[in-house]
C-alpha cells in the first residue's frame, strides 16, 4: 500500500511546511525508489550501452568500415569508446527512456487513482498543488536517473572495452578525457531535461485519468506521431514547436568546438513543456473530486 | 475556493506562457527592419568588396534551397551543403580558414593552416592532406578599383546593377547588392541579391530568386557572424588516432584536363549554356551517369536525336542519348540551340 501515512502525517508533526515538505519528498522518492519495476527499468537501461559496447566489440570491423544503415554515430564508436554513452543516450532517448518516465508518471497519479489510494492523498492535508509538484519531483529523480544510467554504463563500457585516447569528435579533433567525460555529463544532462519535459506531460495525463496504462499508451502515442509529423517536410513550420524534433541535435554534442544554439532551443523547448504539462497537471488535480 | 481560484489562475497562467514560448520558437527570427544607411554607388561597393581582405571572423552559414531538384536514389535527402545544413567557417584574415559543414550524425571539416589543407569526414574517418608549396597569390598586382570597374562592366553589358536597399543579416547592416538579367536575356532566374555588409564590406547573403516564384529559390548567407581574433588553434589540424591519412592524388589541373573532355561555353551573359560529354562512369566503377539522367529526366526529342531533360528552378540540364549534355540556368529552347551550334 501506498504511504498515505507519511504523507498525511507530515504536516501534522510541526508548523514548519519547509521541513514537511522535505518529508513529503523525502517519503515519495523511498516510494519511488523501492517499486521493484522502476529498478528493474533502470536496470535493464544501464544494460543498453554495455550490450551495444560488447556487439560492437565483438562485431567490430576495422576502421572506416562503418556500414550503411543503423544510427549514424554508432559507426563513430569503432575504436572511440567515449562516443559510446552519447550514441546509447541517442538511442534510448528516442523510445525506452520516456517509456521508463511514463511508466512512473503513471504510477504518480493515475496508479494512486486506480488503488484507490489518491482519494486519501487528496484528503489530507496536504495541499493539492503541493502534491503534484511532490510527484513531479519523482518523476524528475528517475528522468535523471534513467539518463544517469545510460551514461555510466556507457561511459564504463566504452574506456573499459573499445578504449581509445580521449574522444575523436566528429570535427576531427580529440579531445582529453576529462573534457570528453564533461561532454557526456553534459550530454545526460541535456537528455535528462528532455525527459522532465516529457515527464510532465505524461503527469498532466497521470492526473486526468484512473487508468496507468492510458498514461504510457498516451506518451508512446504522442511520441510516435510527433516523430511522424516531424518526418513530413511540408509540416516545416510546424516542427519548432515539436518536442521531438530537437532531439536528434544530441550529436552536436560530439562537435567541437560546441555548438550551443540547437542544444539550448532544445532545452527551452523542453522547459516550455515542462511548464505546460505541470500547470495542466496542477489544474486537473485541483479541480478533481475529493 | 479563493485559492483554488488561485491555483487554476496560476495554472492557465502557466498553460499559456508555455504555448507562447513554443510559439516564439517557431516564429521565424528574421523580423528586424532594413537599416538606413549612408546611400552608396554599385561600383563603389562592388570596388571596396574586392579591395577589402577577409578580416578576422567567425560564423555560422545556413543555405536555404528550394530548387525543385529530382530526389536522386542513393543520396540522402540533407546531405552536405544542400540540405538546410548549417556550415561554421572561421577565418583568421591572414589567408587562413576553417569550415565544418555539419549534417546529421556526421560532419565535414576543412581547415587551410596556410601551406596545408586537410579535409576531415567523420563517417569515413578519412582526413585528406593536401599542400600547396606556392600558396601565395600576387593578390597586390590587382588595382581594386580597376578591377571593380572591368567585372562592373562586363555585368552591365548583360544585367543591370544597383545597390537596392539595406537589409539586417546575421544582426549586421548590410547594403543590398542587386543584379537584375536585362530583358534581352533568356534565362529562368529573375535576379541575384548581394548583402554585403556595410562597415567590412564582406559579402553576407546571396539569394537566387527565380521567374514564377516570390520565394528564394537559393539563399546561403550568415545566420551569426562576429569578426574578431579567432582562437589560433582552430587553424591547425591534426589527425585523430584510428583516422586514414591520405595524400590527395589529384595532380592539379593537368591530368584532370586530359580525363575530361573540356566543356564548351555557349552565348554569354545570363543565358550561358555549358556543353559537356559525359564521362562514361562504368569504366569507374561508378554508376553510369547516363542511367541515373534516365531515372529523373523527363524523356524529350528534338534534332539532337533523343535526350532527357531535367528541370528545377534554377535552371535545367539536357542530356542526349549519345551522352552529350548542355545545362545552364535557362529554358529547355536555349540549351537545345546550344546543342545544335556545337555540333
Amino acid at each position: 500500500m501506498t504511504t498515505t501515512a507519511d504523507h498525511a502525517a507530515a504536516p501534522l508533526a510541526g508548523p514548519v511546511p519547509r521541513t514537511s515538505t522535505l518529508r513529503l519528498v523525502r517519503s515519495e522518492l523511498r516510494w519511488v525508489l523501492r517499486r521493484p519495476r522502476t529498478l528493474v527499468a533502470l536496470g535493464l537501461l544501464l544494460l543498453v550501452p554495455v550490450a551495444m559496447g560488447v556487439t560492437l566489440v565483438l562485431s567490430s570491423t576495422p576502421a572506416g568500415g562503418s556500414g550503411r544503415g543503423g544510427p549514424p554515430l554508432l559507426g563513430a564508436v569503432i575504436g572511440n569508446g567515449l562516443v559510446l554513452p552519447i550514441a546509447a543516450l541517442s538511442i534510448t532517448m528516442m523510445l525506452l527512456m520516456p517509456l521508463v518516465v511514463s511508466m512512473s508518471a503513471a504510477d504518480a497519479l493515475a496508479g494512486e487513482a486506480a488503488h484507490g489510494t489518491l482519494r486519501g492523498l487528496l484528503l489530507a492535508p496536504v495541499g493539492r498543488v503541493r502534491l503534484v509538484l511532490v510527484k513531479a519531483v519523482g518523476v524528475l529523480t528517475v528522468a535523471a536517473l534513467a539518463a544517469g544510467a545510460v551514461a555510466v554504463g556507457g561511459w564504463v563500457t566504452g574506456v573499459a572495452l573499445i578504449g581509445g585516447d580521449g574522444l575523436v569528435t566528429l570535427s576531427g579533433t580529440t579531445l582529453p578525457l576529462g573534457t570528453a567525460t564533461l561532454r557526456v555529463a553534459l550530454a545526460a544532462a541535456w537528455v535528462a531535461a528532455q525527459m522532465a519535459a516529457v515527464g510532465a506531460v505524461a503527469l498532466a495525463v497521470s492526473a486526468a485519468t484512473d487508468h496507468p496504462l492510458v498514461v504510457m499508451a498516451a506518451i508512446m502515442a504522442g511520441l510516435i506521431l510527433f516523430t511522424v509529423l516531424g518526418g513530413l517536410s511540408a509540416l516545416d513550420w510546424l516542427h519548432p514547436v515539436l518536442l521531438t524534433d530537437g532531439w536528434l541535435s544530441l550529436a552536436d554534442m560530439l562537435r567541437d568546438p560546441l555548438p550551443t544554439d540547437n542544444l539550448v532551443t532544445g532545452l527551452l523547448r523542453a522547459g516550455c513543456y515542462a511548464l505546460i504539462g505541470l500547470s495542466l497537471a496542477i489544474a486537473r488535480t485541483t479541480t478533481r473530486e475529493g | 475556493m479563493k485559492r483554488r481560484k488561485a491555483t487554476l489562475t496560476a495554472a492557465a497562467a502557466g498553460t499559456v506562457a508555455g504555448v507562447v514560448g513554443l510559439g516564439l520558437l517557431a516564429l521565424p527570427t528574421s523580423a528586424s527592419s532594413a537599416p538606413s544607411l549612408p546611400p552608396v554607388g554599385a561600383e563603389q561597393l562592388v570596388e571596396s568588396v574586392l579591395r577589402e581582405q577577409p578580416p578576422a571572423m567567425g560564423g555560422t552559414v545556413k543555405v536555404d534551397n528550394a530548387l525543385g531538384l529530382p530526389a536522386i536514389p542513393g543520396v540522402p535527402e540533407g546531405s552536405a551543403l544542400l540540405g538546410g545544413g548549417e556550415t561554421r567557417v572561421w577565418l583568421d584574415g591572414h589567408g587562413r580558414g576553417r569550415a565544418q559543414i555539419a549534417s546529421s550524425g556526421r560532419e565535414q571539416t576543412i581547415v587551410h593552416d596556410g601551406t596545408t589543407t586537410w579535409r576531415w569526414d567523420s563517417s569515413s574517418r578519412t582526413a585528406v592532406r593536401s599542400t600547396h608549396p606556392d600558396a601565395k597569390k600576387p593578390e597586390g598586382t590587382v588595382d581594386p578599383s580597376a578591377a571593380a570597374r572591368q567585372l562592373i562592366s562586363t555585368i552591365r553589358s548583360s544585367s543591370t546593377v544597383a545597390v537596392d536597399g539595406t537589409a539586417r543579416v546575421a544582426n549586421r547592416d548590410a547594403y543590398e547588392l542587386v543584379l537584375t538579367p536585362a530583358p534581352s536575356e533568356r534565362t529562368v532566374l529573375r535576379e541575384v541579391r548581394v548583402a554585403v555588409d556595410a562597415e567590412k564590406r564582406v559579402p553576407l547573403r546571396v539569394t537566387v530568386l527565380a521567374n514564377g516564384s516570390s520565394d528564394p529559390v537559393l539563399q546561403a548567407g550568415f545566420t551569426e557572424l562576429a569578426f574578431g581574433e579567432q582562437d589560433a588553434g582552430l587553424f591547425k589540424f591534426e589527425p585523430p588516432a584510428g583516422a586514414t591519412v591520405k595524400d590527395d592524388e589529384r595532380k592539379p589541373d593537368r591530368n584532370a584536363a586530359k580525363d575530361h573532355p573540356k566543356p564548351k561555353i555557349v552565348g554569354d551573359g545570363w543565358d550561358t549554356a555549358v556543353v559537356v560529354d559525359l564521362p562514361k562512369g562504368k569504366e569507374r566503377g561508378e554508376q553510369d551517369p547516363l542511367a541515373m539522367v534516365k531515372q529523373l529526366g523527363k524523356p524529350v526529342e528534338g534534332a539532337y536525336g533523343r535526350g532527357w531533360l531535367i528541370s528545377t528552378k534554377v535552371g535545367s540540364a539536357l542530356v542526349t542519348e549519345s551522352g552529350r549534355a548542355a545545362l545552364g540556368a535557362v529554358p529547355e529552347q536555349v540549351l537545345v540551340e546550344a546543342l545544335g551550334s556545337t555540333r
